[in-house]
């Protein structure tokens, strides 16, 4: 295993290109420690610096978008797969996505907390890597960098959490997402040397074959099934789907705003994005090994059921809370839920459906970003002017503060999922990519009642929406009325303005954006991977080598030691 | 946001009065548009259903591989009355919104109006739309400026009241939702396992390849019809039938709309709480959506259905019009009593549209517009009577008629017109309704003591009317009412075109209402009928 790299190997200038969007978050974490050396401390600027970088990572991956060109540098093919790292157009749509999002949440913490925080730089650092560890977790099928990138987004996670450091629920919230942050990666890290011991290899790609065998000839079911639930434990950790979702309204309740904004969004995202990307290798590591996808039946029965119980017991707890960040933190349970259902989808490479539920899980990430950006701005005005988190502090906003109070309206809308929004239009591909493989797999009957427990969650999420909007309008305590900064108030606006925009005229732009990001997934071309691959596949599974090797673009891992 | 405040009122007016005209505007056109042909006949509204649409206006909204939701706007028969009805009722509620200023709630009048309208547009797209995707969207647009006219301009509990309609709605819209997610993925199917059959309405299509959220579309493509309603295809678990449960999941969603028993819980509660106009528009023209979906939606779609539920919508029909008698009768707050008759009248288009039959899905429709224009009426009375005296308790008003003689003449045309009376708008869907029952009696086994116990609603309609109008208007003036002021010049604005139309309607059905849409109805009823025979098992063969 260890012997198969080349140990002289130096990454080119044109190899290190591929990896340019995360070296420029590397570079702008140094530049923020840097800066302060020469021209003094100052949370502003590290806040513009992190802005900037986001800004120009952003630039950087848009430029690979065309480098990466007909058929993407995909990873989905076994062959392929053996990298570390995989860098296709998926994962570049995913750091746009991120880095769009970061941009907000620093535009946030400038509003909130740039002239009380002390210690900016540090909050930017941990920030940043916590975004390069999301990135990082995106691009990979491998189960080593898989952990490795799971941790990279966490540490820095736990940090953030706890960041106000003068605030007791601020600490017990990164206790306590350090607590089960631990657990849940040594339980996956448990389940992954399962799966290695088993088929001797960390490429996920190959594992999905043998597995595949596996199942079809009835051995080893026991053992497959409990290392496929620690590795999805840790997965699900990340989404917080229920019942690994206990962390999540504390650790939203204790940390700093702009914090729970981040982390309610970008460390689901991607770890929605590394569960279907995994499912996807599972399906396509059945068909290669000559077996239907069928025979991951249990699995999509068993995602299937977590993200049911995710979004209706999201709903169900949100409607108890009182306080907005721990509502939200529910919410966001719930989101994740539904976008989980898009994991029990699967296709066969090739097929007209294949791609489309990565593609409706980026539109709906898409979507839920400016959402929970819209909301979290609001949220985040209200209790800084109030001083208080609590759903009362909203109380008349209408009258006080009309321009939070109508964008607000419109992200909660568009959180329950109805017309003329954005929130609708990502639901309704959703549900079109859930009823998409009705004639070809008897996962019917699991999709359409999946599609049911949607809608009826939608109709359950609506009674805890719409008491904020109800506080709002419908009932007023004489509150004081705010005087709400104009960035902030420009920014609840503009993603208010962008979710019509999505609900009504944009509709097949997202749409449009996600297919051709994400229909590369399955037709691997170039590769990003190490020299030798497959790299000892046990005899009995050798696999075959369907791309051309004059074709395929042999770049060594990054930072790989296999 | 723009406009002055004291502007905001006539801006609002200015705009529903376009609104009317521009729609009273099409029926000329309406009428004519169809070519004459040898016999010099005009024929507006096709051979088929779907054949003939008026002021169609078609744009690609959302294009994909696999299909194109359409913008996909037009009239037919179906349509057309409910459009300008509900152009009318926004207008007369515009009128009634027009002292604003001495509401109880009286802030945020730009809000108000800016509400109104977003509401009007909804309405008027729902009836309109003939995409499905755009009728959904369109129907949940109204959900919120609903919400917010009810939840801030209401009275004491506003709150729940509005909270409980927007809820019942959405529980509805969401099967509905469901229900258009299956319809496309089953028309795809349905159109790559039948392509011989799957002949488009459209020349322009030809034959149709792909699933299509087109109303007409789904209605008419025999390919599309033969799969949704043979006997095997089933919806999520073998044995359970496509077409009946697809035409439940929409039709929740549409009774709940109508609304129907046991799902008309909200109605009594949004209506009190309202404000007078509001409670207007919802009496209306918000009920008939309910009543327009059966039409447009569930039977034509899935005729199949029709049949199966057949006996269970007439049987919720007749309960929905005891029922509501009954409740009405027992009521002491005078505008529950008149949500209460709404939802008894309502019962007749649900009875009438479940026989099928040709005189009851005209009287359904029939029934529909009259009754959209004497609750509206009925409700301004309401409101007029609570402007002057601010509470709305049946027992203490009485001798009315004395103090306020205008205002109780226009009350007893409102009142005789909802009772249905000979002569009056109301009398005309209730008689027709009966007739479509009686008809179907060959059929339908339990047609007469059902068309017997609708009738027998007609009594108990006029028991609590005649009470109600005994109670508030006759009798010796009691002192606290002498001094009310007699109704406003404006005020008589709203009453006399709504009293004068209650009278039309009654006498001239037929110009007035038969002739735009019995063509149309027919031809949906023609398709129904055909059914049971049309459809059978897909594994018999064709």
């Amino acid at each position: 295993m260890l012997a198969a790299i080349e140990l002289s190997w130096y990454p080119s200038l044109a190899e290190l290109g591929w990896f340019a969007p995360e070296l420029a978050l590397v570079g702008t974490i140094v530049v923020i420690l840097v800066a302060p050396l020469i021209l003094g401390r100052s949370g502003l600027r590290s806040a513009r610096i992190a802005f900037a970088g986001a800004l120009v990572t952003l630039l950087l991956s848009v430029r690979l978008v065309e480098q990466v060109g007909g058929g993407g540098i995909s990873g989905l093919a076994p062959e392929s797969a053996a990298g570390m790292l995989i860098l296709d157009k998926l994962t570049i749509l995913f750091k746009i996505i991120l880095m769009l999002f970061l941009t907000g949440v620093t535009a946030l913490w400038v509003l909130g907390s740039s002239e009380k925080e002390e210690n900016g730089e540090e909050f930017f650092v941990l920030m940043i890597g916590s975004a390069l560890g999301m990135a990082l977790m995106t691009s990979t099928l491998n189960l080593l960098m898989m952990a490795v990138a799971i941790e990279a987004a966490s540490l820095p996670s736990y940090a953030i959490a706890g960041f106000d450091k003068r605030n007791r629920k601020s600490a017990e919230a990164s206790v306590k997402y350090v607590i089960f942050g631990g657990v849940s990666v040594a339980i996956m890290l448990y389940g992954i040397s399962l799966l290695y011991g088993m088929y001797h290899t960390l490429n996920v790609a190959i594992i999905a074959q043998g597995v595949a065998n596996d199942l079809a000839a009835g051995q080893n079911t026991v053992l497959i099934s409990m290392s496929l639930f620690c590795v999805l434990g840790g997965i699900a950790f990340k989404i917080a789907a229920v019942p690994f979702h206990f962390w999540c309204p504390d650790v939203f309740e204790g940390a700093k705003i702009e914090v729970t904004a981040w982390l309610s969004v970008a460390s689901k995202a991607a770890a929605l994005v590394l569960l279907l990307r995994l499912v996807d290798a599972f399906n396509i590591g059945a068909m290669v090994a000559g077996h239907s996808i069928l025979t991951y039946n249990g699995l999509a029965w068993g995602l299937g059921v977590l993200a049911a119980i995710s979004c209706t017991w999201g709903n169900f707890a949100a409607y108890r809370q009182s306080n907005v960040k721990r509502l939200l933190a529910y919410s966001s349970i719930a989101h994740a839920g539904y976008m989980m259902m898009l994991a029990t989808i699967f296709t066969l490479p090739g097929t007209t459906t294949s791609g489309k539920p990565m593609a409706a899980l980026m539109i709906y990430l898409i979507v839920y970003a400016v959402m929970n950006l819209g909301v979290f701005t609001v949220a985040a005005i209200v209790s800084w002017q109030t001083k208080s988190e609590d759903i009362g502090a909203f109380s008349g906003l209408g009258r006080r503060a009309p321009w939070l109070a109508v964008p607000m309206v419109c992200c909660l809308v568009s959180l329950v999922g109805l017309p003329p929004f954005g929130g609708f239009i990502a639901k309704y591909w959703l549900l079109l990519a859930l009823g998409s493989k009705m004639a070809e797999t008897s996962l019917a009957p699991l999709s359409w009642i999946l599609i049911i427990v949607v809608v009826i969650n939608t109709l359950i999420s609506l009674f805890f929406y719409f008491r904020i909007i109800r506080t709002m309008f419908l009932s007023d305590d004489q509150l004081p009325a705010l005087s709400p900064p104009f960035l902030g108030t420009a920014m609840a606006n503009l993603c208010a303005v962008l979710l019509l925009l999505f609900g009504v005229v944009l509709i097949n732009e997202p749409k449009e954006l996600a297919d051709r990001y994400t229909g590369d997934m399955y037709k691997p071309t170039v590769v990003l991977t190490s020299k030798d691959v497959p790299i000892n596949a046990p005899g009995d599974m050798q696999v075959a080598r369907s791309v051309d090797e004059s074709d395929a673009m042999q770049i060594p891992a990054l930072g790989g030691a296999q | 946001m723009i406009a002055p405040k004291q502007l905001v009122r006539s801006i609002a007016l200015l705009t529903t009065i376009a609104t009317f005209v521009l729609s009273l505007w099409l029926i000329g056109p309406f009428l004519g548009a169809g070519s004459a042909d040898a016999a010099g006949m005009i024929d507006i509204f096709g051979s088929s259903y779907g054949e003939k649409l008026h002021f169609v206006q078609r744009a690609d909204w959302i294009t994909s591989k696999n299909f194109t939701i359409e913008y996909f706007v037009g009239v037919d028969g179906l349509n057309m009355p409910l459009m300008v009805l509900t152009s009318f009722v926004g207008l007369l509620a515009c009128l009634a919104s027009w002292n604003f200023e001495s509401w109880k709630v009286n802030k945020g009048i730009k809000g108000y109006f800016a509400l109104f309208l977003l509401l009007e547009t909804g309405m008027l797209g729902t009836f309109v739309a003939l995409d499905f995707f755009l009728f959904y969207i369109f129907w949940e647009i109204m959900l919120l400026p609903m919400y917010f006219l009810i939840g801030v301009w209401g009275g004491a509990r506003k709150e729940y009241a509005a909270i409980k309609f927007f809820l019942f709605t959405l529980a509805g819209s969401v099967l509905m939702l469901v229900g258009l997610v299956a319809m496309f993925f089953y028309s795809s199917e349905a159109v790559t396992r039948y392509a011989s059959l799957a002949t488009s309405y459209r020349p322009d299509v030809g034959v149709l390849t792909t699933g299509t959220f087109d109303l007409i579309e789904l209605a008419t493509n025999q390919a599309i019809q033969t799969y949704f309603n043979a006997t095997d295809t089933y919806f999520l678990a073998k044995g359970l039938q496509f077409a009946p449960l697809m035409f439940m999941f929409l039709f929740v969603g549409f009774a709940v709309k109508l609304p129907a028993f046991p799902v008309h819980t909200w109605l009594p509660d949004a209506h009190v709480e309202a404000p007078t106009p509001i409670s207007m528009i919802l009496a209306g023209v918000l009920l008939k959506m309910g009543g327009y979906g059966f039409l447009r939606l569930c039977y034509p779609i899935f005729p199949a259905g029709g049949h199966h539920w057949a006996y269970c919508l007439a049987c919720i029909g007749v309960i929905s019009i005891l029922y509501g008698a009954l409740c009405a009768m027992a009521q002491t707050d005078f505008k529950k009593l008149v949500a209460y008759s709404s939802i008894s009248h309502m019962g007749y288009v649900l009875l009438g549209v479940a026989v099928m039959t040709d005189a009851g899905v005209q009287g359904a429709m029939f029934q529909m517009i009259a009754h959209g224009i004497s609750s509206p009426m009925c409700f301004f009375l309401v409101g007029v009577i609570y402007d002057r005296a601010h509470h709305r308790e049946i027992n203490r008003f009485g001798g009315l008629w004395l103090s306020m003689p205008k205002y109780g003449t226009m009350a007893t045309i409102g009142f005789f017109a909802s009772l249905g009376l000979p002569g009056m708008c109301g009398f005309i869907g209730e008689l027709w309704v009966l007739l479509g029952v009686f008809a179907a009696r060959d059929t339908f086994t339990w047609a007469v003591p059902m068309a017997i116990l609708a009738a027998s609603g007609v009594i108990l309609t006029a028991g609590y009317i005649l009470w109600l109008i005994q109670r508030v208007y006759l009798g010796p003036s009691k002192p606290e009412h002498a001094k009310f002021p007699e109704v406003t010049g404006r005020e008589m604005l709203i009453l006399v075109p709504l009293a004068a139309l209650c009278v039309l309607f009654g006498i001239l059905p037929k110009h007035l209402l038969f002739d735009f849409t019995n063509g149309t109805l027919d031809l949906i009823v023609k398709t129904m009928a055909a059914a049971p025979e049309r459809f059978g098992s897909l594994a018999a063969g064709l």
